[in-house]
């Protein structure tokens, strides 16, 4: 016998409760009587009662009775006949590497698994599915119960996060499409709605966890060659964490800091006057659940030359961009642009216009037309005064914003979710946004010509964005399952896997795992850091619930259960009578 | 004026009563009741040999047709009656209320005492209670001195704790006289303690009739199942105890117990007992009852 909703169970902790009536009736009422004399035997009697002074009579166990068997009802026990086709759903996500014990979450499922595999008749067939980095069938369709087994002792958890989809209606068209009789899913999400052929076993329980949220690799402007790393540790935990932070460049330590991180809150270290090295790791040395996030990798930019593509009906006003060290300008008309197939340059800068859809580029849109893909423009402003800023944030870095006044300007109100940087009393005036891996910034100003001395807080915000789109050039990391697009050459992964890359063949999608990919092509080699990426993997003190009510409501595909409910409600009823029969309301006349 | 069990129909009926001792006794006047002392009387005693003063009209000549010697006939003396009530005055008479329980214990004694009063007998009223004074009215005789009777129950309210014998033995430090002793109470004591007071009235003599009154929710009490914290009316005494049927039937079985032994040695002394429930008909009581166990002639 299994229970379909066994949240329900829990209910039953709260049972005892029935006993407060009585307790509260059992509190003794005075009442006068003429003589005790006949009385006094009694109350020697009942004080020796070894409940005490609590008088349970038998209508309370009956009534006892009565709620334990609708609790029970409400945990909907099924009698389930062994089935012969299932499924079994894997969750492979990072958060699954989380130690419960000695034994991982994933090793836990295993267990629970070949739990499962060894109930089953020889005659059963079972399909193995891994729900990262999406939910497909692994091994051979159908396989015997050993040879699952045997597979699935050959799986690991990936160091991706798992996409928060309708599992429910997932799961429920993959139990009608392949037909079915049980689907197990094992997770460690708290499932909801579970219920009739899907039956999840959610494993671990909330855990304190520290993970590395980011490691920037920055330069003082994009021309310099001074490295300064960023280390940005999140809090996951209920306590506060002592730890240290460790830098290395290439595998070796190249500085370290004590850091302590409040529960809940962020804390940031960086290192400064860094030597150049083809990749960095920091790592922190916090003993908790998930290892995985204690360490992160970010690769520095190579080139220090940002090549700009300038989309402009007046090209003059940017032209004077190119008198910036390090910066590569071309300057198009709109009408070119869309004829155009440049993908050489790293920045492109739409003044005065906007591409109908995002490029696949970091871009800066200045005063962009209505029709643009990120914001909507609002009021018009003259010489506005700039009455916020985010602080610290690398646009931001020694703007003098009292002395920025643009002679025109623009609010703006963001289309989708958007960072706003700059603000005026009438609304924000910049904002940034991130998709895709690519950086975006709205301006609701032009900053341009671009003036150097003559007006330095321009000047200054100028190169600010420049440098921060310098940053997100090529990307410091990217995140795991994300592909990567390679030319030719040998690919060497974290787990010491190589790849050849053919021509014609481009896309790396097997970024699985976190660390350091590196391509070597000819005699030159390139990394690519790869880290997890989100906040949800390593909060493991809140997962994410997954939903499945969307399947308990399927008729038709219960064919492997037998439901009890029905028959304990039915003598819950019966109980009630009796107790109604037995304990009759009081009517007071 | 009379309460109102006393209808006009009740009280002729009342009159046509006669309390019945089962001992000679002493009165002060001629009555219908038969004294140790010769008497007057058409009751015939005794012979006595004829001495010298005799009336001559009590010469038995039959006697001394046969024998030749003189004997005198003597008749028994018919005296009247003194009687004394006595009514529970203590805490418990006023469960639950005092209109429940000691009026009705009241109206049985002053229905008593109208019974004495209406044969030109003598009946003086005691309140048991737990005063050094002994509260007692003076001895009424006539029917017209029932209104004394009423307002001298009238003024009584129920209260305090009653030692039964030490009650009974101030009152009896005045009773001169033997009578008869009618008590109304409702006997919730222990065994000894109202055997030590029965005794008592029957050291001094007296004819003894005992009338148990109780209310109806001391026979068949109300509560509430559950915890209950009992207080005793009389001593302040606090049980707690948890209420059920079953402790009902406990009770009432004890409640039983209790009257047979007060009934058994009630019969053993030669003492008239019965049991009145408050909720019962007072003229039912009186006018059959109590003529039942022998109370009245």
């Amino acid at each position: 016998m299994e229970f379909l909703n066994p949240a329900a169970l829990y209910a039953a902790l709260f049972l005892p409760l029935l006993l407060i009536p009585y307790l509260i009736r059992g509190r003794p009422r005075r009442q006068i009587f003429s003589s005790l004399i006949l009385l006094k035997e009694f109350a020697s009697r009942s004080s020796g009662r070894t409940w005490g002074r609590l008088y349970l009579p038998p209508i309370f166990f009956l009534q006892l009775l009565l709620l334990l068997l609708l609790v029970l009802a409400l945990g909907e026990p099924v009698f389930s006949i062994r089935p012969v086709k299932i499924a079994i759903v894997l969750d492979n996500s990072a958060s699954m590497q989380a130690l419960e014990g000695r034994k991982s979450r994933f090793e836990l499922a295993q267990d629970e698994v070949s739990g499962i595999l060894r109930d089953l008749g020889a005659r059963s067939r079972v399909d193995l599915y891994l729900l990262v980095p999406r939910l497909e069938r692994i091994g051979e369709e159908a396989m015997a119960p050993s040879k699952a087994m045997a597979l699935i002792r050959t799986l690991s958890p990936y160091d991706l996060g798992d996409s928060a989809v309708n599992y429910g209606g997932r799961f429920s068209s993959l139990v009608e499409e392949k037909g079915y009789e049980r689907l197990f899913f094992l997770t460690d999400h708290p499932v909801q709605g579970q219920g009739g052929v899907i039956k999840a076993v959610s494993l671990g329980g909330p855990k304190d966890n520290f993970a590395i949220s980011s490691l920037e690799l920055l330069r003082s402007s994009f021309i310099s060659s001074q490295l300064e790393a960023r280390v940005e540790i999140t809090s996951f935990a209920s306590r506060e964490g002592k730890m240290k932070v460790t830098l290395k460049g290439a595998g070796k330590i190249l500085a370290s800091k004590a850091i302590t991180v409040v529960p809940g809150k962020v804390a940031t270290t960086s290192f400064a006057g860094l030597p150049p090295h083809p990749y960095y790791e920091a790592e922190i040395d916090a003993k908790d659940a998930l290892a995985l996030d204690n360490h992160r990798f970010a690769v520095p930019s190579l080139s220090a030359d940002l090549k700009i593509l300038a989309i402009s009906p007046r090209p003059q006003s940017l032209a004077s961009l190119s008198s910036i060290p390090g910066v590569t300008l071309k300057v198009i008309s709109p009408e070119g642009y869309a004829k155009s197939e440049e993908a050489q340059h790293s920045l492109e800068v739409f003044h005065f216009s906007a591409p109908s859809v995002l490029p696949h580029h970091h871009a800066l849109f200045i005063l962009p037309p209505k029709d643009n893909p990120l914001v909507a423009e609002e009021k018009s402003l003259s010489r506005p005064v700039i009455s916020f800023w985010r602080d610290p944030h690398p646009l931001t870095r020694y703007v003098n914003f009292a002395l920025l006044r643009p002679n025109y300007a623009r609010t703006l109100r963001p289309l989708s979710v958007g960072e706003p940087i700059i603000q005026s009393p009438e609304g924000p005036l910049a904002i940034a946004f991130e998709s895709q891996g690519y950086r975006y910034l709205v301006l609701g100003f032009d900053p341009f010509p671009y003036l150097g001395r003559q007006n330095l807080p321009v000047s200054i915000f100028t190169l600010n964005l420049l440098s921060w789109f310098y940053e997100g050039r090529g990307g410091s990391s990217l995140p795991t399952g994300e592909p990567l697009e390679l030319q030719d050459g040998t690919l060497v992964t974290p787990k010491q896997d190589r790849f050849q890359i053919k021509k014609g063949s481009p896309l790396f999608s097997r970024t699985f795992y976190q660390g350091l990919y590196q391509v070597t092509r000819g005699g030159e080699k390139e990394w690519i850091a790869a880290n997890l990426a989100g906040a949800k993997e390593s909060d493991l003190n809140n997962p994410v619930p997954v939903d499945l009510t969307g399947e308990a409501s399927r008729p038709g595909s219960r064919s492997s259960l037998f439901s009890l409910w029905p028959y304990l409600l039915l003598l819950s009823i019966l109980l009630l009578f009796l107790e109604w029969y037995f304990n009759p309301p009081v009517t007071q006349s | 004026m009379l309460p109102a069990p006393f209808t006009a129909d009740f009280l002729n009926r009342l009159e046509a009563l006669r309390l019945r001792t089962r001992k000679e006794v002493l009165g002060s006047r001629p009555g219908s009741y038969s004294s140790p002392h010769r008497g007057t009387s058409l009751e015939f005693a005794d012979y006595r040999r004829y001495s010298p003063g005799d009336d001559i009209r009590y010469l038995d000549w039959g006697v001394y047709a046969r024998t030749e010697r003189l004997y005198v006939k003597l008749f028994r003396e018919e005296v009247d009656l003194f009687v004394y009530l006595f009514l529970d005055a203590s805490g418990s008479m006023a469960f639950p209320s005092a209109q429940e329980k000691f009026s009705p214990a009241s109206h049985t004694a002053l229905a008593l005492a109208y019974v004495v009063l209406a044969n030109h007998d003598h009946v003086k009223l005691h309140l048991l209670q737990e005063s050094s004074a002994a509260p007692a009215s003076p001895f009424y005789r006539g029917r017209h001195r029932i209104i004394s009777c009423v307002d001298f129950v009238s003024e009584v309210s129920p209260k305090g704790p009653l030692d039964f014998a030490h009650s009974l033995g101030e009152h009896l430090r005045r009773i001169h006289r033997p009578g008869k002793a009618i008590i109304c109470s409702d006997f919730l004591m222990s065994a000894s303690s109202y055997q030590r007071g029965l005794n008592l009235l029957r050291a001094f003599n007296l004819d003894i009739a005992v009338i148990q009154t109780l209310s109806p929710q001391e026979v068949n009490p109300a509560f509430a199942r559950g915890s209950l914290a009992l207080w005793d009316s009389e001593t302040q005494e606090e049980i707690k105890l948890q209420w059920s049927t079953e402790l009902l039937r406990a009770y009432r079985a004890r409640l039983d117990h209790h009257n047979l032994e007060l009934r058994s040695f009630c019969h053993q002394s030669g003492i008239h007992y019965s049991l009145f429930v408050t909720d019962r008909d007072l003229s039912e009581f009186v006018l059959e009852t109590l003529p039942a166990i022998g109370l009245f002639r």
